[in-house]
């Protein structure tokens, strides 16, 4: 009868297998892959990633979605390069940046709450938005932070990676949130099931509003980690952000219906990307064969979580 | 006559149970042969057997005289065996005729589509049924009745000799049901042999020349009903093992003081205003057909729904509800009628759905401990009785009579006061509906206020105090302990007047 449970879980172990069976894969033929330094860099390259999933997790749980989310870091990381060119005092500007990628969210939690539209294509609709906005705002120049506000995507403590510490940060955060807040379980059983959680007397609408705002702020701490390692920026920084956390969560066996799903099993979907991706960089294989093999785990992880179903 | 299906010791085993324990089942030409049984007596197991999605593990099927180790969906449907399921597989976008002949489109040699001929041939079946029906309507803007037909006429197209029907009627109120029963009986004059699997017992003595009885996978019984109408407590007794109380009669004490009163609610503006009010301790029996507006006037007292007008007293004093939040804050539930698009979030776990609602009085504050939630729910699990490996079970893989315990257990766990049940035992087994009624009995009995939508006429008249009849969104009549009569509510709820 439990066999779901333990599917699930199988899921999981299956994605720790994996991850582990490729990193002694990667660490015989290069032993270089497994150094701390080499870890390291990994988990730097994945942060942004890891957070921006984060975000998309918490949305795909309660039953939504945000495509926006790779132009919310492009207009955020434009408005706080552009504000510090012209002078504005570097964390004023980062307040503002972050900021404005929680009314990002507010206001996509409203519009889809509000008017019952698929949030697929309300977000696809707002990621223009806000791409076109952050184009209008930079010209469509390269910006810079003059060289501040380093320390978030580049400093180090105790040696460890800033961007690692702060991925670890959240990734335990929103699974706290998920698991062991009143606010988390009502996400959960409003993905479950939007009419059962609203006859149970959950304010569908609002608890909508506040976890986009919520996942706004999220992609905000994702904007300042990104746009602190780069140094200069285009408008389009935050490009396909959206499908490789939707990619990740999915692999992590987070499903587009809602209401299933664990932070931890996202958290495994990114270090997966980011374990092929630096695997291969090591490898010295050409980044468009990156590209098919990632698609190719997509595709994969998707049906293996799937495959209960078909066995129905 | 020979029989046209004629089944020797068919078994059946799956991963730890037993489905079917060597059943031996004949049908012959022209007959109504029902099957009845519990929830999971192997009634559906033997189904798919005969219409070829399952393999038999034992025993032989002989159709027309020849023998036949298993069949698939192919050589059955060449066999001339359809299955009316209860399933919705009708396409919501296309006509009836294109759902008809879905899958085998009538086409020129060119590939393209006759749509003439297949409206023509569509309503020959309608037609010829004696059913008011438009070939050409999109299924998506007919009634759940009507989308019944669609599919009988859909297995009627392929001239099937054997159509079996698994519980045609399951949503349906006792007008449409009677339409299909009728529709059965038509069918089963043209010489096709009918097996009709139906939880309405009332309806399969009615209907059946024999009628079949499962239990725990195998035959306990075949009666020949044409000879000798079979009575409901023989069947109940030989389904169940046991006699159970199929009309429960409750005895209990005298109701109390009103705790709620609704004064000219209207749901639209052109809409009747609705006057009832609700006891303490009391069961209010809503009775009217489907679609009469009973659930909607629920659902709106609830918050749930739209209101247009009218006032609502809880203990005397005015209220406001305008959401489910306020209904639920003043001490009200609501069990809906489909547990799984409504009433539970079928992927989560028993100790999420049960305490949702209640959240806020477990754990002041943000957090939740999860022992102390395990432990809270625990107990209502055991008072229940609900039957689980585990808190952590996902809720879909429960039973339907488990899952209603699980709502049930939402609401106790919140002390509603005045729980709604809209349809409370719908596509439950005998067993878990008794225990239901019982419990509902003593919710009454602690003087809780219940408000029951139901269309089965034994669980309205045994249970309630008082029924109000709705008929075309207005209440038609209420009925006082005594009046509480099937003849009564069914010539109300027609709005045919009553014999006074």
């Amino acid at each position: 009868m439990n066999k779901n449970k333990s599917f699930f879980r199988n899921q999981i172990f299956f994605l720790i297998v994996v991850i582990v069976g490729l990193s002694l894969l990667f660490g015989i033929i290069n032993p270089r892959f497994l150094s701390q330094g080499n870890i390291f860099a990994i988990f730097q390259q994945i942060a942004v990633l890891g957070i921006c999933t984060m975000s998309m997790t918490l949305l795909l749980i309660s039953g939504g979605i945000d495509l926006s989310i790779g132009s919310m870091i492009g207009l955020s990381t434009v408005i706080i390069c552009t504000l510090v060119m012209n002078g504005t005092n570097v964390y004023i500007a980062v307040l503002i940046g972050f900021s404005t990628s929680v009314v990002c969210g507010l206001i996509n939690g409203v519009i889809v709450s509000k008017s019952k539209c698929i949030p697929l294509i309300v977000t696809l609709g707002m990621s223009y938005v806000y791409y076109g906005l952050a184009l209008v705002i930079s010209q469509g120049l390269f910006l810079t932070l003059k060289g501040k506000f380093q320390f978030l995507g580049r400093g180090r403590v105790l040696s460890v990676p800033v961007p690692m510490i702060i991925l670890i940060l959240m990734v335990l955060g929103t699974h706290f949130l998920l698991r062991n807040t009143k606010y988390g379980r009502r996400i959960v059983a409003m993905g479950g099931n939007e009419q059962m959680a609203f006859l149970s007397g959950i304010n569908v609408d609002r608890l909508k509003i506040i976890n986009y705002t919520l996942s706004g702020a999220i992609i905000g701490v994702a904007s300042l980690v990104l746009v602190s390692r780069l140094g200069n920026i285009l408008a389009n920084a935050g490009e396909g952000y959206e499908l490789r956390a939707l990619a990740s969560a999915i692999i992590g066996g987070v499903t587009f219906e809602g209401g299933r799903g664990t932070i931890l099993g996202a958290f495994l979907g990114v270090i997966l990307m980011g374990i092929v991706q630096n695997g291969l960089n090591i490898l010295n294989v050409s980044s468009y064969f990156q590209t098919f093999t990632i698609g190719v785990i997509i595709v994969i992880a998707v049906v293996v979580s799937n495959i209960e179903k078909i066995r129905k | 006559m020979e029989p046209i299906i004629q089944t020797q010791n068919i078994v059946k085993i799956f991963p730890g149970v037993t489905a079917l324990a060597g059943v031996s089942f004949d049908l012959y030409p022209g007959e109504i042969h029902c099957i009845v049984g519990e929830n999971g007596a192997g009634k559906s197991t033997f189904i798919k057997i005969l219409s070829g999605f399952l393999k038999p593990d034992g025993g032989e099927i002989q159709i027309r005289g020849k023998m036949y180790r298993f069949l698939t969906p192919h050589t059955a449907q060449a066999l001339g065996i359809q299955v009316v399921y209860q399933e919705n597989i009708l396409v919501p976008q296309m006509t009836v005729a294109e759902n008809v002949f879905v899958g085998r489109e009538l086409a020129s040699s060119w590939g393209v589509i006759n749509h003439h001929q297949m409206i023509e041939e569509t309503q020959k079946i309608i037609d010829s049924l004696e059913i008011r029906l438009s070939a050409q309507e999109a299924v998506e803007n007919l009634s759940v009745a009507e989308q019944q037909f669609v599919k009988i006429v859909r297995a009627l197209a392929f001239e099937p000799q054997v159509l079996i029907m698994d519980e045609p009627t399951a949503v349906f109120n006792v007008k449409d049901a009677q339409m299909v029963l009728d529709l059965a009986r038509s069918i089963s004059k043209r010489g096709i042999g009918i097996i009709y699997i139906s939880h309405r017992l009332e309806e399969i003595i009615d209907l059946a020349d024999r009628i079949t009885v499962f239990k725990d996978g195998k035959k306990v019984a075949c009666h020949n009903n044409r000879e000798e109408k079979v009575d409901l407590p023989t069947i109940t007794k030989e389904m169940v093992g046991r006699e159970i109380n199929l009309f429960y009669r409750k005895e209990r004490k005298a109701i109390g003081k009103p705790i709620l009163e609704v004064k000219d609610l209207r749901l639209s503006e052109n809409s009747p205003s609705i006057s009832f009010s609700l006891h303490e301790g009391e069961i209010l029996g809503v009775a009217g057909l489907v679609g009469s507006g009973r659930t909607e006037i629920m659902r709106a007292l609830f918050g749930a729904g739209k209101k247009f007008s009218g006032e609502i007293f809880y203990r005397g004093e005015k209220i406001n509800i305008n959401s489910p939040q306020e209904a639920i804050k003043i001490g009200m539930g609501f069990i809906t009628e489909d547990r799984q698009k409504t009433g539970l979030a079928l992927g989560l776990s028993i100790i999420k759905n049960i305490t949702l609602p209640s959240l806020d009085d477990l754990f002041p504050g943000y957090l939740i401990s999860l022992p102390q939630e395990t432990q809270v729910v625990e107990k209502y699990v055991q008072q229940l009785d609900i039957k689980t490996p585990s808190l952590e079970q996902e809720v879909k893989f429960l039973s339907g009579g488990n899952q209603q315990k699980v709502v049930l257990a939402r609401w106790l766990l919140k002390e509603a006061e005045i729980i709604i049940f809209d349809e409370p035992t719908v596509g439950i087994d005998v067993n878990a509906k008794n225990e239901i009624h019982e419990l509902m009995a003593n919710l009454a009995e602690e003087g809780k206020s219940i408000i029951m939508i139901s269309s089965e006429m034994p669980e309205l008249i045994s249970l309630s105090d008082r029924v109000i009849v709705i008929t075309r969104g207005a209440i038609s009549a209420e009925l006082k302990k005594g009046e509480i009569t099937e003849e009564n509510i069914i010539s109300y709820a027609f709005g045919v007047s009553a014999n006074e």
